[in-house]
């Protein structure tokens, strides 16, 4: 029996002007999975990844990953996660190609002088197939739309090595094609591959049918369990405020905010 | 004519000169490119101003005599260190925006000091002051290319075997970290060289030409150029040749090399901007035309796929 992917335990975070970020935040996920954190804007999402991998220090309580702790064991969580951070604290000023960025996520879990091997080279191709980038391998990152920067970030954790893949709003304007691409990607490599995959998103629908657990944040934990679970008119509302409603169709429920389909990061 | 060449090659003053514009440029690839990377390129003005605060202070604990050994030149090396770390502290999020106030407000301070203090250094000693500022490629002396080749030399090592990991701070520092990459070390590494090479060429060639030729040549070819090596090559070529030009021009006229080699340094950015330009027509004339050649039926087909491409911007 592994330990769980995730176990936090009345964790508190708080940034160092004095927001709140997270409280009284306690779940347990067992691994592996296919795990979706949701919640609007500002709810701690990132947040909690952040605290996890060891970025941020909690104020009270603890949060374990595969059964490490975020602060003590922070060195041992890095080796085990491939992350990929929101889209907007990627860099654009540096001329990378694309294929620099996706060696990136094998290079840097690599000793000095991080050379990329074939067998790197080969693999970072290969996950530029998942995303339907492969034609894009020489082409600079920075001038790349933002939905197939996305497409490329998704890549470099595909790239890597690790058994816990985080991605902080992979759909980030990105349209229905690529989200399909991506959370397909995601999927079949989680289940190929035995590695769980960690992801944060405001629209649970297009990923509703494959993930396995979710988590509702709203600074605190709203509810944590199967999409089904989770999909309660109760919750959501709780959520997202009280026009959120659930529908249902063909056996799947799926819900509706004001919003839903227009993504708010853009 | 070649005698006149090797008679004015034999001159210490252009040796010196000569050797100067190499490590400059040295500074200027290494530095100035990852400066611009990380889009920090006011630290330059920043570093050189700080470092000013510095030698006033070194003069005034001099002249006062509580400290006759602080020599000005490492009060300047100490304040550019000093911008460095605030710099380095602010952005140790990797957040450019914090970086550029943290860099304004040190140097503000730093320069506060530096008038501050002229009150109470003598007055025969305050243009000394400004010599930290108003350098000239011609006027180094021996220990400026000591000083400089060892500093430039130190970037370039460090360059050289860390460009990764520069790369990588510089592009997504918290997946770096969270991969488990020792980020800020790197990150502090980077701007702290970065300023030291940064005072020590401000004191030998003047703040005028570093700021030119640390950023400009590195914005120009940032824009033009598509990979970091493609980079770092043309920026350490372009401030070269802008010097080499700066002190042939001083020989025949009277003029200093520093100020020519500077404006064209800037003047590469305007040259980029206008390539590039003139690139995006012609790209954009190419991808018209491929589009006509197709014929009625493949043209639909290219329609659709564009639009979906139009939908993903
Ligand atoms: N660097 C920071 N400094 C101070 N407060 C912050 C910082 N980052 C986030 N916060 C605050 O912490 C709270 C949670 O932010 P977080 O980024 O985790 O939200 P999120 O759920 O990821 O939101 P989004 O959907 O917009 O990405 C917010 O109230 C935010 O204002
Ligand atoms: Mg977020």
């Amino acid at each position: 029996m592994s330990a769980p992917l995730i176990e936090a335990e009345n964790l508190a975070v708080r940034y160092p002007d004095g927001e709140i970020a997270l409280h009284h935040v306690s779940f347990k996920v067992e691994s592996p999975t296919f795990m979706a954190i949701i919640g609007p804007n500002g709810s701690g999402k990132s947040t909690l990844l952040k605290t996890i991998l060891g970025l941020m220090k909690p104020m009270r309580g603890h949060v374990n990953l595969m059964g490490y702790d975020s602060e003590k064991e922070h060195s041992k969580i890095r080796r085990l996660v491939r992350y990929v951070p929101q889209r907007d604290r990627i860099g654009l000023n540096v001329p990378m190609k694309v294929k620099d960025v996706v060696l990136m996520g094998r290079l840097l879990k690599k000793p000095l002088p991080r050379l990329a091997s074939e067998k790197d080279e080969m693999i970072a191709r290969n996950a530029l197939v998942h995303v339907a980038m492969e034609d894009y391998w020489e082409r600079p990152f920075p001038e790349l739309s933002g939905g197939q920067r996305q497409r490329v970030l998704v890549a470099r954790a595909l790239a890597g090595e690790g058994q816990v893949l985080m991605l902080d709003e992979p759909l980030a304007g990105t349209d229905m094609e690529s989200q399909e691409l991506i959370v397909e990607a995601l999927d079949q490599y989680h289940r190929d591959n035995d590695v769980s995959v960690i992801m944060v998103t405001h629209d649970l629908n297009p990923i509703h049918t494959l993930v396995r657990d979710v988590l509702m944040l709203k600074n605190t934990v709203v509810g944590v369990g199967t999409p089904c679970d989770v999909m309660d008119p109760a919750l959501v509302q709780k959520l997202y405020g009280p026009t959120a409603k659930i529908v249902e169709h063909s056996g799947h429920r799926y819900c509706l905010t004001r919003d839903t389909g227009a993504d708010r990061h853009d | 004519m070649i005698d006149a060449i090797l008679l004015i090659l034999e001159s210490p003053f252009i040796q010196r000169a000569i050797i100067g514009a190499l490590m400059i440029a040295v500074v200027a690839s290494t530095s100035g490119s990852f400066l611009v990377f990380r889009g920090l390129s006011f630290m330059t003005a920043g570093v050189a101003h700080a470092a000013l605060g510095g030698a006033a202070l070194g003069l005034f604990l001099q002249a006062s005599g509580i400290a006759p050994w602080f020599d000005p030149m490492l009060g300047a090396l100490i304040f550019a260190v000093f911008v460095a770390l605030v710099t380095g502290y602010a952005g140790e999020t990797g957040i450019g925006e914090k970086m550029e106030v943290a860099v304004g407000v040190s140097f503000a301070l730093s320069m506060s000091l530096a008038v501050f203090l002229m009150y109470y250094i003598p007055p025969v000693q305050v243009p000394s002051i400004w010599g930290y500022l108003v350098g000239d490629l011609l006027l180094l002396d021996n220990l400026d290319i000591v000083m400089l080749s060892g500093t430039a030399l130190l970037l370039l090592i460090t360059t050289i075997l860390f460009n990764k990991e520069f790369i990588y701070v510089s592009v997504d520092m918290e997946g770096s970290t969270a991969h488990g990459l020792n980020a800020r070390a790197y990150h502090y590494l980077m701007l702290i060289t970065s300023a030291l090479a940064i005072a020590l060429a401000t004191k030998a060639v003047g703040a005028i030409l570093v700021y030119a030729i640390l950023v400009a040549p590195a914005a120009a070819s940032n824009e033009l150029l598509s990979s970091v090596r493609g980079v770092l090559v043309a920026v350490f070529f372009i401030a070269l040749i802008s010097q080499f030009a700066g002190i042939a021009l001083s020989l025949s006229v009277r003029t200093s090399p520093s100020a020519v080699a500077g404006i064209l340094a800037a003047l590469s950015y305007v040259i980029a901007l206008q390539i590039k330009k003139m690139r995006d027509r012609v790209h954009i004339d190419e991808e018209l035309e491929e589009l006509l050649k197709m014929d009625a039926n493949e043209a639909q087909h290219v329609h659709t796929e564009s639009h979906a491409h139009d939908h993903e911007h």
